[in-house]
Order: structure tokens, then sequence, then C-alpha cells
């Protein structure tokens, strides 16, 4: 049982159809999360995602699908060792569930593990840019990155 | 204080302060500046030993540090290793809060250009 857990929720104005494609198809994570993402979207499948370019120094951290129950939930687990098998203790869980609210969807994102794998592996994706000398993130991008740096100590 | 030592407290870190009693403690130790399991324990609904025991676990990650005082030890809040716990937790929930902003962002175009639905005549995909 994983134990240390942040829970974050917003609201939507879109069908829960069209958020579920967004937080659980490839195409759409890589474009609010990682660089490339590359997985299918059944349970146990086991795929990754990656930050900056591949060949250039970036980052793969292992994806593992967990559950896929369209259009209500997506759960999966990420930073497991590359080749293990995710379960609890090696591996961050995260679940989306969507609830239709007032003609769009209310999004809760709860994420565990936190316990036995520590903050780090939650903001791989901002050490990896915070170390890129280059600025060329999209400004959309790069502005939630700034706000989160000020807290850094 | 190694990389290696701060990284060792940052797996315990959450539990530490994920206890809503050990919240209060320190809490409480904030307010007074300082204090004793035996003073924390009057201000709380838990016995001295249990006190005595949620510091242990905040000694450990250092979120306390202990000085003896008699028979008792006395301790304080290490605010540097509070900070840190704090902006642990703050940098991952802003990093969250930016994705779901995206998501959204992105969700709501989708939905945004798609045909209304009175228009809706051939299946949607």
């Amino acid at each position: 049982m994983e134990r240390g857990t942040i829970e974050r929720e917003i609201y939507i104005e879109a069908s829960p159809e069209v958020v579920f494609e967004v937080v659980s198809s490839p195409e759409h994570l890589r474009e609010w999360w990682p660089d490339e993402a590359r997985y299918e979207r059944v349970p146990g499948a086991s795929g990754e995602i990656v930050f900056g370019e591949c060949d250039a120094g970036g980052t793969v951290v292992a994806f593992t699908v967990v559950d896929v129950r369209a259009p209500h939930s997506f759960t999966f687990r990420w930073t497991h060792p590359a080749g293990e098998e995710a379960i609890a203790g090696n591996s961050l869980l995260v679940t989306f569930d969507l609830a239709p609210t007032g003609g769009g969807t209310l999004l809760r994102m709860t994420e565990s593990g936190f316990r036995e794998m520590g903050w780090e592996a939650a903001v791989l994706e901002q050490q990896y840019h915070d170390h890129l000398s280059g600025w060329d993130l999209h400004l959309s991008r790069l502005v939630p990155y700034l706000a989160t740096l000020e807290l850094q100590p | 204080m190694s990389a290696a030592a701060i990284d060792t407290v940052d797996d315990d870190l959450w539990s530490a302060i994920g206890d809503p009693t050990r919240r209060r403690i320190v809490d409480l130790l904030l307010t007074h500046g300082d204090g004793t399991a035996t003073t924390l324990s009057e201000q709380l609904p838990v016995t001295r030993q249990a006190v005595a025991k949620h510091l242990g676990v905040l000694d450990r990650v250092v979120l306390v540090r202990a000085t003896p005082a008699g028979r008792e030890k006395r301790y304080r809040v290490d605010e540097a290793q509070l900070a840190h716990a704090v902006a642990q937790l703050a940098s991952v929930t802003a990093a969250w809060d930016a994705r779901l902003r995206r998501i959204k962002r992105i969700a709501e175009t989708i939905q945004h250009d798609r045909p209304a639905s009175k228009r809706r005549t051939t299946s949607g995909g």
C-alpha cells in the first residue's frame, strides 16, 4: 500500500469522453507532459515516456498502464526501474478520475507512493528542464515551471 | 549534511508530516518556540508516551532537534528542514497543477472545435 498522496482537481468544460482521450492517449500525453510517449492503452501494457530529446541526453522513464475505464478513469504507474514490473514500492501510482459535472467534467488526479519513492522522482521533467541551457520551450510550458522554481530552496 | 543524508530524509519526510498529530506537534513547537513530551502532551489529546514516540519520528527526519532538559529532552523545529519538506510538497503539487491546466486547455480546445451538437449528423469520432 503506497503512502504519501497528493490530490488535485480541476473543472474542464469538455465532455468526459474528450477529457479521457486527453489524459490517457499517448498522442495527447505528450502535449501536456512528456516530449514523447510510447505505450498501448491496455491494462498491464508497459511502455515509456521521454523528457527531452532521446538522442540528446533526454531521460527515458518507465510507464505502465494499470487500468483503463473509458470515460471514467485511467490509472498508470511510472518511475519504476526499466525492465522491472511496476508494483507498489518501486513506482508512483497516478489515477485520473472523471466525473460529469455541470455540462463539463471534474477531473481529479491522485498520485501516491511518495513515502516509498521520495519527492524528486515526481518532478523529474522539471529537473530535466532546469538543466536545459536552451530556452526552446513553449512559453505556455515555461511559465508554470518558473512559478515552480521559485519554491525551490 | 551530505546530499545522500538529505535524500534519505526525503523518503520519510512525507510520513513524518503526513500524520495529523505530528503536524499538530510541529504547530505547537512553532507557536511556543520549544517544548518537551510533557508540555506537549498537556496540549494534545494523546499520552506523553505517544507524544514522545511522535517526537522520535520527527527527530529522525530532522524536522525537530532535541537538547537535554533535565530528565527530558527539549525540542525545537528545524525550520530549514521544515521549509525543505514544504518546498518539496509544493513543487510536486505545482507541477501537477501546471499539467492539469494544460489538460484543461487541450480538452476545451478539442471540445470547442467539435461541430455543435445540432450539427452532429455524421457519426462523431
